[in-house]
């Protein structure tokens, strides 16, 4: 009877799970829509950057649809995209077992995301070993793309080396010139990375670096660094930091009454205003792209980010992600069919249009890309450099911290 | 120099107040429970996140820890009654091997459930004063003021302590539990007041300190270890002893961080406790009050 009964319950237990499996995609197929794999961040740390893409990425295959799909050349045809989305909770572990899963069970044509170099790190090892293309998304740290993978690209944008050169450039341009510099940097891999990028390269263009403090993520209290800036008085001092470490270091600035030509935040972000209010008024800072530039796919994205509700301004990182799905799409089309070996060879070493402009990937998959100089003008972002795409000119010296 | 020098020291003995206030409510309870509340700090981080809430709702801060304070007050007599009172009829091993679970297990989950309901990111009130310029020094009057605050509220606690039959009490538990029991005073009512007071003191410290700096729901420990540092180098139950002892801690890491490297500063509680330690495990002095 036990035996029976133990029986009836697994058989119903696979039978269940079976039952449970979302349908498998046909590799290669002309008659299905082309279906692309990722996982979001949908809970976990990084959750608050990346709440909205689920519908932002079930909008966007809506909206190529409406377009007509994809041309695929082998199939005489256009093709519609869909995608497998499943929530990595930010943790590396989850999404390495969901790209397994994306391969093995869901069988997708291609993979996308995930972002963040954390999770990043790991993720490429499956895309690898399956032979399957993937276009990651926000993952900026390039010894990841070092390893000898020949399946792996990523679209993170701005990369490290580039991060800063539009505004740097930008500095060559303005009246009166700043003469002085001080670095003010969180302890971070990636900001390190810029601060040291910058030093650098900034005495070329005779800016004299005159001050240099890193920070750690957590620190509250920042006295000893503003009261040394104080005492150098520098024209730029240029902030290496993520958005939310460096609220206490604001505010304190504010409070100091610090004053400089210009305050320059690698990360200039809608958070870091709600939090911080005024005191980041007139301050320059990133952006790699800002609804209003004109560019390959701007009319697209436009539309997907208006529909669902993303601000770049307060994601920051939208831009990155929905490039990772327009370069896997902008390579099926390049390779004439929905076939993974083809379509590698499409994203070696290819170029493919973005609203920022060109993603030219080097050989191991690694993109160029850089960003937008931002200005905060009256509560509101605006682009001031290049003078060809801004939306509004650039107030020089900047206004609050004069 | 001496400009960045003065400036980088009334710095650290304005944010040194602000450590000695955290370090009070842990020092009491240590005094009289002798239970090491590692949740004393995520305690104020999570009371400095509502209390940015309702900043944003509209509130101003006094009323604000008007609301707050007996919050605190009724969370800690609970805390201790429901959580860690029934401990104490357990073998001395269990019972602290309990107690430090229990409130390990409440810094977690007092973080945790803060970070899902409200967020993780930074909070805090940002109201200015204005400054103070003298020469090319400034002086926040915000800072200021929190420190005038701390020193009064370092008062008053002094004189709930040497002036009421409670503080008496307190001091009597502290310094001879069984003798104090003998003369009427009732332990189990004691220690959950003490523990309620505690709470209180933190609540009053997570508004100032939410004044200054922002708070999140993991930044807590970090506190915890500050206050320790403070109430082992000031003297168990020595809140003056404290107050000094804050300060000298928060001039330390602003020294740190002018002559050596900011990085470290966070780094030289650890530091200052360990030394403490081994050179004069007594702090100042052994009374207590």
């Amino acid at each position: 009877m036990k035996t029976r009964l133990c029986l009836t319950l697994a058989t119903s237990a696979v039978i269940g799970l079976a039952v449970a499996q979302p349908a498998a995609a046909k590799l290669g197929s002309c008659d299905d829509p082309i279906v692309l794999g990722t996982t979001l961040s949908e809970s976990g740390v990084f959750s608050t950057l990346a709440d909205r893409w689920r519908n932002m990425t079930k909008i966007f295959a809506e909206e190529v649809n409406k377009r007509g799909g994809i041309p695929v050349k082998d199939c005489n045809k256009n093709l519609p995209i869909e995608f497998v989305i499943y929530d990595d909770q930010s943790v590396p572990a989850t999404a390495v077992s969901l790209y397994e899963r994306l391969v093995s069970v869901d069988k997708v044509d291609f993979l996308v995301g995930p972002d963040w170099s954390s999770i990043g790190g790991p993720v490429p090892a499956v895309a690898e070993r399956h032979k399957v293309p993937i276009v990651m998304a926000n993952v900026a740290t390039p010894s990841i793309y070092e390893r000898g993978f020949k399946y792996v690209w990523g679209t993170p944008a701005p990369v490290v080396p580039r991060w800063s050169e539009r505004y740097f450039d930008m500095l060559k341009n303005v009246d009166p010139k700043p003469k002085t510099i001080y670095f003010v940097t969180e302890d971070n891999p990636v900001m390190k990375g810029i601060t040291t990028v910058w030093s650098k390269k900034v005495e070329d263009q005779g800016l004299e670096v005159v001050g240099s403090e890193m920070f750690s993520s957590t620190q509250k209290d920042f006295t000893a660094v503003l009261a040394k800036i104080r005492s150098q008085k520098p024209d730029i001092i240029y902030i290496s930091s993520f958005d939310g470490a460096s609220v206490p270091l604001v505010q304190q600035m504010a409070q100091m009454q610090i004053k400089a030509m210009d305050i320059h935040h690698t990360m200039l972000t809608g958070s870091l205003e709600r939090q911080v209010g005024a005191d980041i008024e007139g301050w320059t800072g990133e952006l790699v792209w800002y609804q209003g530039v004109k560019g390959d796919y701007s009319d697209l994205i436009d539309t997907v980010l208006e529909r669902s509700n993303v601000d770049m301004f307060d994601y920051i990182w939208t831009l990155a992600r929905l490039n990772s799905y327009l370069v896997m799409m902008q390579a099926v089309e390049k390779a004439g069919a929905v076939d993974r070996e083809k379509v590698k060879a499409a994203l070696y070493r290819g170029t493919f249009k973005s609203p920022a402009g060109d993603i030219v990937f080097d050989e191991n998959g690694f993109p160029n890309t850089g960003a937008f100089t931002i200005q905060l003008q009256d509560g509101k972002a605006v682009v001031v450099w290049p003078k060809d795409v801004a939306t509004a000119q650039l107030r020089w010296p900047a206004t609050a911290s004069k | 120099m001496i400009e960045v020098f003065l400036q980088v020291l009334i710095g650290g003995v304005m944010l040194g107040g602000l450590y000695a206030l955290v370090a009070f409510g842990l020092s009491l309870t240590y005094g009289v429970v002798h239970i090491l509340d590692f949740a004393h700090g995520t305690l104020l981080a999570v009371i400095g996140v509502i209390a940015s809430l309702l900043y944003l709702a509209g509130l101003n801060p006094l009323w604000i820890a008007l609301i707050l304070v007996p919050c605190a007050f009724a969370y800690g007599g609970a805390f201790y009654f429901t959580l860690l009172r029934p401990l104490g009829a357990r073998r001395p091993f269990e019972s602290t091997v309990g107690t430090v679970l229990v409130t390990v297990g409440a810094l977690l989950i007092l973080s945790d459930v803060t970070s899902v309901l409200a967020g993780a990111t930074p909070k805090n009130i940002p109201t200015r004063l204005g400054v103070y310029l003298i020469g090319d020094v400034v002086i926040p009057r915000m800072q200021l003021a929190i420190l005038l605050a701390t020193a009064l509220l370092t008062l008053a606690i002094h004189l709930v302590l040497t002036r009421t039959w409670f503080g008496r009490a307190i001091r009597a538990v502290t310094q001879e539990q069984v003798a104090a029991q003998l003369c009427g005073v009732r332990s189990v009512w004691l220690r959950t007041m003490t523990f309620a007071f505690g709470a209180g003191t933190v609540a009053i410290a997570a508004v100032l300190y939410v004044l200054t700096y922002p708070v999140d729901p993991y930044m807590g420990f970090g506190l915890t270890v500050k206050a320790f540092t403070i109430i082992i180098l000031g003297g168990i139950g020595n809140l003056p002893g404290a107050l000094v002892a804050g300060i000298l801690l928060g001039v330390a890491e602003g020294m740190t961080g002018l002559y050596w490297d900011t990085q470290w500063a966070p780094a030289i509680s650890v530091v200052l406790l360990l030394v403490i330690l081994v050179v004069r495990p007594q702090g100042f002095s052994r009374k207590t009050a």
